[in-house]
């Protein structure tokens, strides 16, 4: 998006329902009011519906409720996350197109985002469902300068702004399965992918992928998702404007990682912790090659999973394993 | 890298033989394969014979301890002078899903920036890169094994 449409859409969604004139905007972009006019015939063509009045301006008459670059614009409060973002249609997958972006070059903050996937990515090039336009999916490129052995921290911290988005929307609190699925009623709700690319001590560049079904009702999920996944409008038993979870998201997202590049993962761990599925239970997991049972405790310091052995005698981090929750 | 079904091979034509031990280098790999020696687990033969006399086990876990035996072999006589280690604890994934082919194999010539695999920790992937060019001569760890902070992934003879 130019900058100057950003500064506009900033003073118009500042001033909403009041006229602004041509003449103030011009000289507060300072770009010509020809210029002004274009953009605006570009909101127009958005959507957007201003009523003009000579020697008074324009003023907003409605908003389009929709996904588009401009309408997640709209009020997003954030000050790097999303600052540059692209829309599309329709797109084969946001985490590959971030990734791609990322290679050569792209800010931090660059955030990708598709009304569809047609070749939704989940872990391990396993296939995540979002062939349609009723469910949030979208990437964001991070640089942090952080140990790539840290960085997994990351995918907790993006499971707790989901956690907190969907509980402030639905009234429903959801549980986090460790590390990074979010579910409702055991169903699944949203997921994350997380990848990097980092060398020994260094990384280049995270890009993280959120998948949150929204609007889907039970009969949309293809057969065999029906039974394990859920959606927003399922929970709550309304429809909801995407766009404006999507800034919501961003916003929270860019406030729980600045908080935690200043003060750690301590109250990262905590939050956490408070939507952990399963916390106390016990459950048999792989890892590597031996299948064993054990208590989940909580998460460690760095974000692993701690798991008590069935005795009560010892614990141990789990880092990476392949854990039978249901 | 040699396969499974060539080093039994060797294995089978030593066996047949009258000779007590022989080298077979090719393409910068070699490997030594001694018989009637007394089982030690420096040599990389008795290893893989020791295999032989093992109670039957499950498909799955005779190829783990097939591979293990190619390490031993390689590793008797290394011919790399830089390893690939792994930057945090976490699943080695030499392929990014189980349809496609490895990120690289043996005798791939490599630059800094090539992706070698990936090292999976709280399903954060990580594209680890090689940092150095050169060539792989050695695969050290297994595919789908949990590996350690610092365990080297890789034998590299750099440029």
């Amino acid at each position: 998006m130019s900058s100057s449409r950003e500064k506009l859409i900033q003073l118009l969604s500042a001033h909403m329902h009041t006229f602004v004139s041509g003449q103030w905007l011009s000289e507060q972009l300072d770009i010509s009011r020809t210029a002004i006019w274009k953009q605006i015939k570009q909101l127009k063509s958005d959507g957007y519906q201003f009523e003009a009045v000579p020697n008074k301006g324009y003023r907003l008459i409605s908003q389009p409720d929709k996904v588009s670059e401009n309408t997640i614009y709209w009020g997003l409060n954030t000050n790097w996350l999303g600052k540059t973002l692209e829309h599309y249609e329709e797109i084969d997958s946001t985490q590959r197109l971030a990734n791609q972006k990322a290679q050569v070059g792209a800010q931090e903050g660059l955030v990708i985002v598709s009304d569809r996937q047609t070749k939704g990515k989940g872990r391990l090039d396993r296939n995540w469902d979002s062939d349609n336009a009723k469910g949030i999916w979208l990437s964001f490129i991070l640089r942090p300068k952080l140990l790539p052995s840290e960085a997994p921290q990351l995918t907790l911290l993006t499971a707790i702004c989901l956690a907190d988005t969907i509980k402030s929307l639905t009234n429903v609190e959801p549980s986090i399965k460790w590390p990074n699925d979010l579910l409702i009623n055991e169903k699944k709700i949203a997921g994350i992918l997380t990848e990097m690319q980092a060398e020994q001590d260094q990384i280049h560049y995270l890009v993280i992928g959120i998948g949150l079904n929204v609007n889907q009702n039970q009969s949309d999920f293809p057969s065999g998702l029906g039974n394990i996944a859920t959606s927003l409008a399922t929970v709550a038993n309304q429809e909801f404007h995407k766009q404006e979870i999507i800034r919501d998201l961003l916003m929270r997202f860019e406030t729980y990682y600045q908080n935690y590049l200043t003060d750690g993962f301590k109250m990262i761990k905590s939050k956490w912790e408070s939507y952990a599925y399963k916390l106390g239970e016990i459950l048999t997991y792989r890892s590597g090659k031996q299948r064993s049972q054990g208590k989940m405790i909580g998460i460690a310091d760095d974000g692993a999973l701690i798991i008590e052995d069935v005795h009560g005698h010892k614990t141990k981090k789990l880092y990476s394993a392949e854990i039978e929750w249901f | 890298m040699l396969k499974i079904s060539e080093i039994k091979d060797l294995i089978k034509c030593l066996d047949e033989s009258s000779l007590d031990e022989m080298v077979y280098e090719y393409e910068g790999e070699k490997i030594k394969l001694k018989k009637n020696q007394p089982v030690s687990y420096t040599e990389p033969v008795s290893y893989a014979q020791s295999q032989k006399v093992e109670p039957p086990r499950t498909e799955a876990s005779l190829q783990e301890a097939d591979e293990d035996s190619i390490e031993v072999t390689g590793g008797s006589a290394p011919i790399y002078d830089y390893q690939i280690t792994s930057p945090m604890v976490g699943t080695f994934y030499l392929f990014s899903s189980p349809e496609s082919g490895p990120f690289v194999e043996v005798g791939d010539q490599i630059t800094k920036n090539t992706v070698v695999c990936i090292v999976e920790a709280m399903k954060l992937f990580n594209e680890i890169e090689a940092e150095v060019d050169g060539e792989i001569v050695e695969i050290l760890a297994e595919n789908g094994e949990l590996v350690e902070y610092g365990q080297p992934l890789f034998g590299v003879k750099k440029k």
